[in-house]
């Protein structure tokens, strides 16, 4: 009786285990032109393993816990599912014409802009199964998700909107007039701002995502500053956005948007990604070829990795 | 006294609530008007700006119509309700339209004519480039080729950059065309318009012309923002092309003098 016991809880112990699988600590690239995936190790930042994902590859993201890495093949019009552990592809669906950029919601789903077809995809990833399709403006890009589920933004770049869609009713909210090209957006912890890019204006526009009113708009810079990605701080005091042809990141003041600083990194950079414990950015630098780790103390660059060929989006497994 | 209270307060809420119904229904509805040829490219253009528009424009309570006007029956029309009139006409009708509605932003879609620019027409915007402009990005590109057989461009069907793909198949996919010049303005025109609608609420056509003049940052999906010069012409980049291939982008990097887009065609009126 007492050995069962033992057993039985040991048994969960281990089942528990297996479902929760560790962080690898790994960071994944997806290398837009080399259509494959760099495999960063976490500890040493050496590329440890380079994955042929198929032709183009660009949108890259986790499922919430963590067991599945998720790369949208644009020119397969698919997403393939990657074990993160054996680095093995382990099945893929259809995610609609052209797929780029999605984001995962907590409850598991996949939300993609379909950039040729001016709709956002919601997709179960277990199943591939289209869940809906929400009517959104034209060339729709950027996706981000409230850490609480409640909101997802799709950037339209020819519309200049920012569609706000309730969730998991997915219904349009709000629809925010930004400045030319919006690209990418993020959330605070609390899902009430939302902080968003827009390319061509070279802006980034704060809103509050309860009234759907616009705070406040920051100006990148110079005129070769093409903001493109954007993610905050872990204290949610600094905003750093992908800097485009300015070949920097930028750092911003997230409550005035002043810059604060540019970090030169390579040509090009596009994709960042923050690690859970806040202390380092990632950023893919698409025409060196390279992914520069930038320091978050220090606002500097302490490696630079060779990765492969026009990397574009990051995505961390921490 | 106390129920009287509630229901005063009940009515209240209740005429306000139908009263920003009453706002929020307020559909802003307007006109542009395109003057020239049916089968002009430029006109397919303006149609797919039209299109764009309202899609935009269904997110906002803002609708677009556009009416064709035959070059023949511009002395009858009646043209008071337009917030643009788009044209590809000969310069002689173009300069009539702009004596005959001053106030009017008049947009030129294919018409090349220098002389047009440099006499300055206070409502003339021209969205095709000069022959000027033209010229010096040839210039600019044959100081790096000398022997390279180009042609300059507004607009090319390959054109990928930008998102210029993006427009790209769409044209082909909603006009069944590639899109050429000519299709290019037409659909920039109707954009620039519909943008600063969307983003202004302007519907009077002479402080759409004031703000097209002196505010405009447009998209015009080929890289950088673009606005006019004071003689009317769109700051824009050009395409060289050769044996059907885009070879070169003017102003040509390392070429061409910042401020580079000013490198390109003549910057002032004829005193």
């Amino acid at each position: 009786m007492k050995t069962q016991h033992w057993l039985s809880l040991l048994l969960s112990v281990f089942i528990t285990m297996s479902v929760n699988a560790a962080p690898t600590g790994r960071i994944f690239i997806t290398n837009e032109r080399g259509n494959s995936v760099s495999v960063i190790n976490g500890s040493t930042l050496e590329v440890e393993a380079t994955i042929e994902i198929g032709e183009r590859p660009r949108g890259i993201g986790l499922s919430p816990d963590g067991s599945e890495l998720y790369v949208a093949v644009s020119e397969e019009n698919k997403i393939k599912v990657v074990d993160p552990v054996s680095l093995k592809i382990i099945r893929e669906f259809e995610a609609g014409s052209d797929p780029e950029t999605f984001a995962v919601h907590p409850n598991g789903n996949i939300y993609i802009s379909n950039e040729d077809e001016a709709k956002a995809s919601v997709i179960d990833p277990k199943t591939g199964n289209l869940i809906t399709e929400i009517k959104v403006g034209l060339e729709p890009e950027g996706v981000a998700i409230s850490p609480d589920g409640k909101r997802v933004i799709v950037t339209s770049e020819s519309t200049n909107m920012l569609h706000v869609i309730k969730a998991p009713e997915n219904v349009i909210e709000n629809n925010i007039l930004v400045g030319s090209r919006p690209r990418a957006a993020t959330f605070t912890q609390k899902g009430d701002i939302a902080y968003a890019t827009a390319e061509i204006s070279g802006e980034v526009i704060k809103v509050d995502m309860n009234s759907g009113k616009i705070i406040k708009t920051g100006s990148t810079g110079d005129s070769e500053s093409k903001p493109k990605d954007v993610v905050l701080s872990k204290d949610e005091k600094v905003v750093y956005v992908a800097g485009g042809r300015a070949n920097k990141v930028i750092v911003m003041d997230a409550d005035t948007l002043e810059i604060i600083k540019g970090i030169p990194v390579g040509k090009r950079v596009w994709g960042l990604a923050i690690s859970k414990d806040g202390k380092h950015v990632f950023s893919t630098d698409g025409v060196s070829n390279t992914v520069s780790v930038i320091d978050t103390g220090k606002n500097e660059v302490i490696k630079t990795i060779e990765v492969g060929e026009f990397p574009w989006g990051v995505v961390i497994n921490d | 006294m106390l129920k009287k209270t509630i229901n005063t307060i009940l009515y209240s809420l209740i005429a306000i609530l139908s009263l920003s119904e009453v706002v929020f229904a307020e559909i802003i509805e307007v006109n542009f008007a395109y003057v020239g040829e049916v089968e002009h490219p430029a006109l397919l253009g303006a149609k797919q700006g039209l299109e764009e528009s309202n899609l935009q424009g269904q997110f906002l309570n803002q609708k677009y119509n556009l009416d064709v006007v035959s070059a023949n029956d511009i002395s009858s029309h009646a043209f008071s309700k337009y917030i643009a009139i788009l044209t590809a006409v000969d310069t002689d009708t173009f300069k009539t339209l702009t004596t005959k509605l001053p106030d009017t932003p008049i947009f030129n879609l294919s018409l090349n004519d220098d002389d047009l620019r440099t006499a300055c027409i206070k409502n003339a915007l021209h969205i095709i480039p000069s022959t000027s402009m033209t010229a010096d990005a040839l210039a600019q590109w044959n100081q790096k080729s000398p022997d390279s057989k180009a042609s300059a461009q507004a607009w090319h069907p390959d054109f990928v950059k930008f998102a210029a793909r993006d427009l790209n198949k769409r044209f082909m996919k909603n006009q069944e065309m590639a899109m050429d010049d000519y299709s290019w303005a037409g659909w920039a025109a109707v954009k620039m318009t519909s943008d600063t609608v969307a983003r202004t609420q302007i519907t009077d056509p002479a402080k759409m012309l004031n703000y097209l003049k002196t505010e405009l940052a447009f998209d015009g999906q080929k890289g950088d923002t673009m606005n006019f010069r004071e003689t009317g012409q769109l700051r824009q980049l050009i395409l060289l092309v050769e044996d059907n291939n885009i070879v070169a982008e003017a102003p040509v990097r390392g070429i061409a003098k910042p401020p580079t887009l000013d490198s390109l065609g003549t910057l002032h009126c004829e005193k």
